[in-house]
């Protein structure tokens, strides 16, 4: 592959986005209803008719940020949900569900848990029935829960076996340290092998309270009739009121430099993040941010993947990347090398995030990567579930489509002057926080002049 | 049965009513030079894009020069008479366009993504690298350490990986299919430049090529950019057939990959005919029925039920030439691969003697439906439907009749096709062990 395409997905799906209305330029999310049932579910209806496909897409304030003491308790919650309900069982769950073609998926985030579901038009009774089952009685098999169980404490060892599964999680420790951002969501071999089933029981009426989760329904249905459909099938839906308590802001000031190095002693490559604190998803200048980052490292050719692959061919490629969150965000430069070139490779990122400091960005740069935003905004909205996901973002952060409609002014708007303060603001320049994860005796010895190293085994329980 | 059967033939028809995107919506063109060139206007977004179907992929390479395909598919990028190095992007994503490839062991696959106002730049962009590449010596050595490192980061991060190189090189004896699509590291490190320039004349016409356009475009702003950037490139004599026909496997075969892993990996491959056989949805369908969904047979039994594997996948990919049918499974913790393999074979074995049920076989249909809507839902699951449909199945009228070709295939078609090709003499096994501990040896 010219590169790998996950990759730079992932750094171009946190550019909201929206469908197109005819004419250029003009960015409309499409029409759609929004309302609350008596139990405070809220409900959004999009009609989306290209083919005959609707997503359904839930959120719960049951993120991994209320794990506590058990790192991985609100991703098997999610997960548990579909182990059986009242009245099916895990297996007739699936039988049912892949039987039409249609997918059910369940998991946590850090901020919220998500049900998923897509299904063809001519099932919908069918599939809306079994995931209101899913959501209202769900019964925590015992017997699939300890099954779940080992699947996962293997999982665990597993995922360590790629660098690049894992990194991410070692850099949210590093960054976060005891907050709950920096919570591992799919957990610690020790933080689920404590997790019981009541656990999980108690997690779920906790945390799955109407009144802080959201339902967006879109595809190939009439509004009015599916207003009337929700209502009929979840307004019975009666939860606790939520109780948790609102997250303090975590301190992301770092007085010093620090490098985590993870050592895999197999390992021929070093993969590494190099960052700090970003902004959060309500940060009214994040339009601006992604556009910088898209010249820094968001697209081929950015300075980084044009220095670290195209000059250089150290790397197959390096990117940066702005992760929002509530009330804070991360930001990270991500790329690998073999071990031989890591100092080389590391030396050169930071040279790049230096000169966008010190050289900064021109007029033509700037009108470049406008141009490249907007270009490939339409084409993010496409499916009925980028739609849904959209929609279940706005309520859990807070935004409405204004965001999506004034996108495109947004970014026409930028200056070069808004530019330089936007860089100088947002883009850590000092007092980087690094991990490197590889052969640590190898390099060990040469990583101490990027700051106060700290060393761990992967093989060692959590992260 | 057969009433089940009608009523979704039924429900199938009226459901192919309604989608938007019919057959007789694409158009295709042929140009003087060979190329083909197949259009689908789509106006829902202000957006279109250009897919290449090049007919080039590791089937064509030698030894000596295996993974050229793929190293190709990156100098592509890497500059040309009118836009030299590092300008196809620059140019690309400065009027909004974006753009990927892949390569495989029959295709290499250009994709450009762009506003649709930006079209002629891109038929302009393509036109030059086609026409005129111009392979820089100092592009060629950086992009060679690209490659290297995409290599070893395959291997780094994916089991599959690692085990699936040398299954493929046991389980093919004669045909290019046996080295990775990404070639062995001693000639990523030295093939050269003439290498590169020897390939470009022999697959890089345009008559080898089949575009398909999808999106806000009319078939008129089509004909008459082709005409003006495509059409002028010469066309050349067709490279030569790939000749070496795999002969068939008279026993089977074994074969043993160390890396430090959790717990074993088993992989299983049967030699499958091209997907142009009439055997290939039997096959398709077999293999869904096997691995699609927490109720297909292997995960549910396997991973759920019997609790031995804790990943289970099988994959077919679409082959110009007779290929193979993998089945992964991922060890739980404790259970050794032999004990796995046996439950992986014990699960043919059923399908074999008792064939598939009535519910699996029409689960199987409907999953291919919703599979073919998804598809159709963005422009870019359009284009490169319909090229692969073109390339592989004959023609792309192929994809829009594929519910109905999959809604053909009966019960005792899957039944045939197991008992057909999964057989011991037909298969290699394929152990991914962690290192033995020294002093152990067998």
């Amino acid at each position: 592959m010219k590169l790998n395409y996950k990759i730079w997905m992932l750094a171009l799906l946190l550019l909201a986005g929206a469908q197109a209305s005819k004419g250029q330029g003009v960015f409309k999310l499409p029409k759609y209803d929004k309302f609350k049932l008596s139990n405070g579910l809220t409900v959004y209806l999009m009609e989306q008719k290209e083919v005959p496909l609707i997503q359904a897409s839930i959120v719960f304030d049951a993120g991994a940020v209320h794990d506590g003491n058990k790192p991985g308790l609100a991703n098997f919650t999610a997960q548990a949900l579909l182990f059986g309900t009242k009245t099916m069982t895990k297996t007739q769950i699936e039988q049912q569900t892949d039987f039409v073609g249609a997918s059910l998926s369940s998991a946590a985030a850090l901020e919220y848990a998500r049900v998923g579901l897509s299904f063809a038009k001519k099932d919908q009774d069918k599939m809306l029935a079994i995931l209101k089952e899913v959501l209202t009685h769900p019964a925590f098999n015992a017997k699939e829960f300890e099954k779940s169980k080992k699947r996962k404490l293997l999982r665990l060892d597993q995922i360590k076996e790629s660098p690049r599964n894992v990194i991410g999680t070692y850099y949210n420790k590093l960054l976060y340290g005891n907050h709950p951002y920096g919570n591992p969501v799919a957990g610690t071999k020790e933080g689920v092998n404590a997790i019981t089933l009541d656990n999980i029981k108690a997690f779920y009426k906790k945390q799955y309270t109407c009144d802080k989760a959201a339902i967006a329904i879109v595809g190939d249905f009439d509004r009015r009739k599916m207003k009337a459909t929700i209502k009929k099938l979840l307004k019975g839906w009666k939860t606790k009121k939520a109780t948790s308590k609102a997250l303090v802001k975590p301190d992301m000031s770092y007085s010093k430099s620090r490098v985590l190095l993870v050592d895999k002693d197999d390992a021929n490559e070093t993969t590494f993040y190099i960052g700090g604190q970003g902004v959060a998803r309500s940060n009214p200048d994040l339009v601006a941010v992604q556009v910088v980052n898209t010249i820094l490292g968001g697209r081929f050719t950015s300075w980084l993947n044009d220095a670290l692959r195209v000059n250089s061919g150290l790397t197959y490629g390096a990117r940066s990347n702005f992760v929002t969150s509530k009330l804070s965000g991360s930001f990270y430069i991500y790329s690998f090398t073999k071990t031989e070139t890591a100092i080389q490779a590391i030396d050169m990122a930071i040279g790049v995030l230096d000169s966008l400091h010190t050289t900064g960005v021109n007029k033509e740069i700037l009108e470049s990567a406008k141009n490249y935003v907007k270009g490939s905004f339409p084409t993010r909205y496409e499916r009925n579930s980028n739609l849904a996901a959209l929609l279940t973002s706005m309520f859990v952060y807070g935004y409405n489509e204004s965001f999506i409609n004034n996108f495109t002014k947004n970014v026409d708007n930028l200056t070069v002057a808004k530019v330089k303060q936007v860089i100088a603001k947002y883009f850590p320049k000092k007092n980087l926080q690094f991990v490197l994860v590889g052969k640590a005796s190898a390099i060990r010895d040469k990583v101490k002049k990027y700051g106060k190293v700290t060393e761990k085994k992967i093989t060692s329980q959590g992260f | 049965m057969k009433k089940i059967l009608w009523l979704s033939c039924l429900l199938l028809f009226a459901l192919l009513a309604q989608a938007q995107t019919k057959v007789e919506d694409v158009k295709t063109l042929t140009l003087k030079n060979g190329m083909k060139v197949i259009v689908l206007e789509d106006h829902s977004i202000p957006n279109a894009n250009m897919y290449l179907f090049w007919k080039v992929g590791s089937r064509n390479e030698r030894p000596g020069i295996t993974g050229l395909s793929h190293f190709f598919e990156h100098m592509m990028f890497n500059g040309a008479k009118k836009y030299g190095p590092k300008m196809f992007d620059r140019v690309m994503e400065a009027n909004g366009g974006s753009n990927n490839a892949y390569t495989t062991e029959d295709v290499t696959v250009y994709t450009d993504w762009f506003p649709s106002s930006s079209i002629e730049v891109m038929f302009d962009l393509e036109a030059d690298r086609i026409g005129a590449l111009n392979i820089s010596s100092k592009m060629l050595e950086s992009e060679r350490g690209v490659v290297l490192s995409e290599r070893s980061t395959g291997l780094e991060n994916s089991n599959f990986q690692s085990l699936q190189a040398q299954l493929k090189s046991t389980a093919f004896f004669a045909h290019a299919y046996r080295w990775p699509v990404i070639g062995y590291e001693s000639d990523i490190k030295q093939w050269t430049k003439k290498d590169l320039e020897d390939y470009f004349k022999t697959y890089y016409a345009p008559n080898n090529c089949v575009v398909v356009i999808v999106g806000d475009v009319t078939l008129a702003q089509v004909k008459k950019l082709s005409a003006k950037y495509f059409e002028p490139i010469p066309g050349n004599t067709p490279p030569a057939k790939v000749r070496t026909v795999e002969p068939p496997q008279n026993g089977e075969k074994r074969v043993v990959v160390h890396k430090k892993i959790s717990s074993p990996n088993v992989a299983l491959a049967y030699h499958v005919p091209s997907t142009s056989s009439q055997d290939y949805y039997a096959l398709d369908m077999l293999s869904s029925i096997l691995s699609s969904g927490n109720s297909s047979r292997l995960r549910k039994s396997l991973i759920f039920d019997q609790q031995v594997a804790s990943a289970i996948f099988t994959y077919m990919p679409q082959s110009f030439d007779p290929n193979l049918f993998y089945l992964y499974g991922v060890a739980a913790r404790n259970i050794t691969p032999e004990k796995l393999e046996a439950a992986m074979l014990a699960e043919i074995e059923k399908i074999q003697e008792k064939g598939v049920t009535d519910f699996e076989l029409q689960k199987t249909k409907n999953q291919k439906l919703m599979g073919f809507y998804q598809q159709m839902e963005t422009i870019n699951g359009k284009a490169n439907s319909i090229g692969t449909y073109e390339l592989f199945f004959g023609s792309y009228t192929k994809l829009f009749n594929a519910p109905k070709l999959y809604e053909n295939v009966t019960k005792e078609d899957i039944q045939r096709v197991a008992k057909k090709y999964f057989i011991k003499t037909n298969r290699t096994v394929g152990y991914l062990l962690s290192p033995e501990k020294k002093g152990k040896s067998k």
